[in-house]
């Protein structure tokens, strides 16, 4: 029905180079053997689904989070401990992660409602940060520091390799209908003007609390696989550096655009591993390149790409900054 | 005695919130942005006093001002390159300039750390300490040397400043830019070199507040990680943007931390801040003393 509209096809144009960046990823196991490299993609695609995740709240809801990390390690410490208590098997836990994790957010979402900008972010930081010190000084029941041993899924590092991008596949294809229909609607709605949205019906109540529960969600469900696969979880994973990097990944990418967050990460991640044979100077390098970016090229790498290939006179900059 | 000795250690260390607090709280009332880079001010003048002390082996009398002058140096070159845009109308993010502020000072306080992470490495160095002498016995109550000449100095800092403030052609000006930034352009006050003259200020404060700690601190590249989120309780405690609403949280919160780590648990200290902070910003984000949030 509507798909000629403009934004319907920034949306297809995303959808469809974030399709060729992930086939690309599926026949990259055909060249890449080496189980190391491979290890480096599983993990980069774990945060590609926290940049996603976290691209779903900022990006397109306008409610700026520095909680994705956080409830990454939400996701990863409820199927662990869970198989540490119970001996439960990633069938159960890795949907109990998603569950929990969905839960907090929907709480926090519903709690954070009327906050915005820097109250937001403290707020989203505080959270993150208390989780985190509760996690690694409940030593008694997480063991703390130490970090529990999860056991893993598959036996074969290709398997963990078809699943994740199975998984992150599933996310973005979803993500597709959902900011195509009204709901992606209301939620550029409330992210370019609250009160605007508001008077034309939009349930802000409703669909700000539903972003943040599903971000939280997807971002259990990334930690939970994740944790399944390094086998271990410790509180390092809700580190604000992780955060960092997930914000550095969707801004370096693009965001508020649906192919910058899984290019990004796969982008960054994949570089940091290059540059740690550099004297690990990634952090460094990516922090800088969040900096420019942010300053200079707010629609990230995939803006600059279409500003230099895509239609003269309409560069995608313009078409979101121009409100 | 516990408790005297618990009282004047909260006091201690909540002067040293309040050196950096303020700077945070000039900040937000100048610019309404949380400066997420606020403890890494901190860390650069922790080393600058501390390198500048050991290498160069100058007292530390003279590394003092040296870390107050490379944390105004600084915040001068941050605000020019980075904070700029929010104001002049540069930057692409509509709407969203709150972001752009929260997304530039997060990159810019991991790029701080893991660059000095390189540059001069994650061992801790220990700072010297002003006075050398361990133990001054006061009535009942002992401190350290340093800690005590320390906590006389950020006294008398946070004094100056608030004269400054208060008192100043600049001050005013500045007071002037937070409540109505364009009333006072109109004014005709010049209101991009008061959000310079704040940042740089805010930087050389809490600069000295890392270089006053060093000693008791030692300087690593995360060193001002928890300072930055202690200032963050406290700007939200005391009302963002009121400088003497922070100086009074941050003793509450020194003293708050100080018999909370004894009588409720050490092992969550660090957290009663951090619930504090969702408290207040949930159920009266004006603060403590009730200044209500000016329209602009």
């Amino acid at each position: 029905m509507a798909s000629a509209h403009p934004i319907n096809r920034k949306l297809q144009t995303e959808f469809a180079a974030s399709l060729v960046l992930l086939a690309f990823v599926g026949v990259l196991p055909a060249f890449v053997t080496n189980a190391y490299w491979q290890g480096v993609v599983v993990v980069s695609m774990y945060f590609a689904m926290l940049a996603v995740a976290w691209n779903i709240l900022a990006g397109y809801t306008g409610q700026f989070s520095l909680a994705p990390a956080a409830f990454g390690m939400i996701g990863a410490y409820t199927t662990g401990l869970l198989s540490y208590y119970y001996g439960l098997t990633a069938i159960v836990g890795v949907p109990a992660a998603i569950v929990v994790a969905g839960v907090i957010g929907l709480v926090l979402g519903r709690i954070v409602l009327r906050l915005r900008g820097p109250y937001l972010a403290l707020t989203t930081l505080s959270f993150a940060e208390i989780m985190r010190l509760v996690i690694s000084n409940s030593i008694d029941f997480t063991r703390g520091d130490l970090g529990l041993n999860v056991p893993g899924i598959f036996d074969s590092r290709l398997a963990y390799y078809y699943m994740m991008l199975a998984v992150l596949l599933a996310i973005q294809v979803g993500l597709f209908y959902l900011l195509r229909s009204r709901a992606g609607l209301y939620l550029r709605a409330i992210r370019d003007d609250e009160i605007a949205a508001a008077s034309r019906g939009v349930l802000i109540v409703y669909w700000k609390t539903f972003a943040f529960t599903l971000s939280a969600a997807i971002c259990g469900l990334a930690g939970a696989l994740y944790g399944h696969f390094a086998q271990f979880v410790s509180p390092e994973l809700g580190l604000l550096s992780q955060t960092g990097v997930v914000i550095s990944m969707v801004v370096i990418g693009g965001l508020g655009t649906m192919v910058g967050p899984i290019g990004g990460a796969l982008l960054v991640y994949v570089l940091s591993e290059f540059l740690r044979d550099f004297g690990n100077y990634q952090l460094v390098v990516f922090a800088f390149l969040v900096i420019i970016f942010a300053r200079f090229f707010r629609e990230g790498l995939w803006g600059l790409l279409l500003a230099a290939f895509g239609r003269p006179g309409r560069p995608a900059a313009a078409a979101t900054a121009a409100e | 005695m516990l408790t005297l000795d618990l009282l004047i250690n909260g006091l201690v260390i909540g002067v040293f919130y309040a050196l950096m607090a303020i700077g945070l709280s000039l900040i937000f009332g100048i610019l309404k942005v949380v400066n997420f880079a606020h403890g890494e001010f901190y860390m650069v003048g922790a080393y600058a006093y501390t390198l500048s002390a050991l290498s160069l082996g100058i007292s530390p009398w003279l590394s003092l001002p040296f870390a107050l002058l490379v944390g105004l140096l600084l915040g001068l070159v941050v605000e020019r390159l980075l904070m700029r845009p929010l104001y002049s109308g540069y930057t692409s993010w509509g709407v969203m300039r709150d972001e752009y502020a929260v997304i530039v000072t997060f990159a810019l306080s991991i790029f701080l750390i893991n660059i000095v992470d390189k540059v001069v490495g994650p061992y801790a160095y220990k700072g010297p300490a002003l006075i050398n002498i361990s133990r001054i016995t006061i009535g009942p109550v002992a401190i350290s040397g340093h800690r005590l000449v320390a906590a006389l100095l950020a006294v008398a800092i946070i004094v100056v400043v608030a004269l400054i403030i208060r008192y100043t052609f600049w001050g005013r000006q500045i007071q002037a830019v937070s409540q109505n930034r364009l009333g006072a352009s109109l004014a005709g006050i010049d209101t991009a070199k008061a959000s310079a003259i704040v940042f740089s200020l805010a930087g050389g404060l809490a600069a000295v507040s890392g270089a006053l700690l060093a000693n008791i601190f030692n300087p690593t590249p995360d060193v001002g990680v928890f300072p930055a989120i202690k200032s963050y309780v406290i700007v939200v405690l005391g009302g963002m943007g009121s400088v003497p609403g922070s100086i009074i949280a941050s003793i509450i919160l020194g003293v708050l931390e100080s018999f909370g780590g004894v009588y409720i648990s050490y092992q969550y200290r660090d957290t009663f801040g951090l619930f504090i902070l969702v408290l207040f910003l949930l159920f009266r984000p004006q603060g403590l003393f009730g200044e209500k949030a000016r329209e602009v």
